[in-house]
């Protein structure tokens, strides 16, 4: 199952890439469609983030004791400071051992 | 000759960018097996899909047993930039034959797409540009199958005390912190943020798709506020 999952995926992934250079669809989408785009990956990625800090488990929201989330906020300084993706993930991977080992 | 010159040249430019794309490839592999996939799925997962981000956001939903339909289709949603991309290139690529189209399209990935474009756009009368295109997908292509053979082959020996999940949400935070440009962007993450801590919490199964819907739809109505 897991294997015809890839598979899917692939077939998708590819097809999303060939179907414009196979001339099947015009290059001449509407500009909102085009807009739309940029923010399909943001939008669909920060979900992911958000469940992943558990910010809200069972109904509650758990903040104050929550070292994902702040080793989350100072990756996101990090991200910003330096725009590299192995420097944010170190810089926050630090940050949340050190919170929650001392 | 100049064929293979230009190749080389796609080659030598997109080298630079795999400091950046490695360690994110040894990361995918090492978070595949954590999320139970096996050698083989984790290691082919990245020639099939070919895609970082998407490959990620897969394990993570796997492992936490997510719908089916939910990972295809976030899948599906990560990528779907790259048919921007396909629009931008098609007319540099029209001529060529339809193998030609076939193997370009599987290696038209974010960082050869930002190298070749550039070279397509200052040379738009030259024939054999698609050999740049070659030369740039296929060096991202071995670098992120090496990165992710790594990633697989050290991904049990780590030891127990890193939080290996964590890796995924900061990845992911890597990713998008850069692509918040303009208030509209901005107003997409914040009510993508909010739409998904509250659809997660009336178990509604789609609520990654729905929370991505809402955060399109906030970007798409404050569009106007990037231009003031």
């Amino acid at each position: 199952m897991i294997w015809s999952l890839i598979i899917l995926c692939g077939v998708i992934t590819f097809l999303i890439r060939f179907v414009p250079l196979s001339g099947i669809i015009s290059s001449d989408l509407p500009l909102s469609v085009k807009q739309s785009f940029k923010y399909i990956p943001l939008a669909v990625l920060t979900p992911i983030i958000v469940s992943d800090l558990s910010i809200m488990e069972n109904k509650n929201f758990f903040i104050i004791d929550n070292f994902k989330l702040y080793a989350a906020l100072i990756a996101t300084l990090a991200a910003l400071i330096w725009n590299n993706v192995l420097a944010t993930i170190s810089i926050g991977m630090a940050s949340f051992l050190i919170m929650s080992n001392f | 000759m100049k064929k293979w010159k230009i190749f080389k040249q796609g080659v030598l430019e997109e080298l630079p960018l795999q400091l950046g794309v490695f360690p994110f490839g040894v990361i995918y592999g090492v978070m595949a097996i954590e999320s139970g996939l096996t050698f083989l799925q984790a290691l082919l997962m990245s020639s099939i899909i070919f895609g970082g981000a998407s490959q990620i956001a897969f394990v993570q939903l796997l492992s936490n047993s997510s719908p089916f339909g939910v990972i295809v289709t976030t899948v599906g949603a990560i990528n779907s930039r790259h048919l921007l991309y396909g629009i931008s290139m098609v007319e540099y690529l029209n001529k060529l034959s339809l193998s030609w189209r076939v193997m370009l399209a599987y290696l038209l990935t974010d960082e050869a797409y930002a190298v070749s474009i550039r070279k397509f756009i200052n040379n738009s009368d030259n024939s054999i540009l698609h050999y740049h295109l070659l030369g740039s997908g296929l060096t991202l292509f071995v670098s992120w199958q090496i990165s992710t053979l790594f990633g697989v082959l050290i991904g049990n020996d780590l030891p127990e005390f890193l939080d290996l999940q964590f890796i995924i949400p900061l990845t992911f935070i890597a990713i998008i912190v850069p692509m918040i440009k303009s208030k509209s962007t901005l107003l997409t993450v914040i009510t993508a943020g909010i739409s998904a801590l509250i659809f997660k919490n009336l178990d509604i199964n789609f609520w990654i798709i729905l929370s991505g819907l809402f955060g399109v739809l906030a970007g798409m109505f404050t569009i106007r506020l990037d231009k003031k």
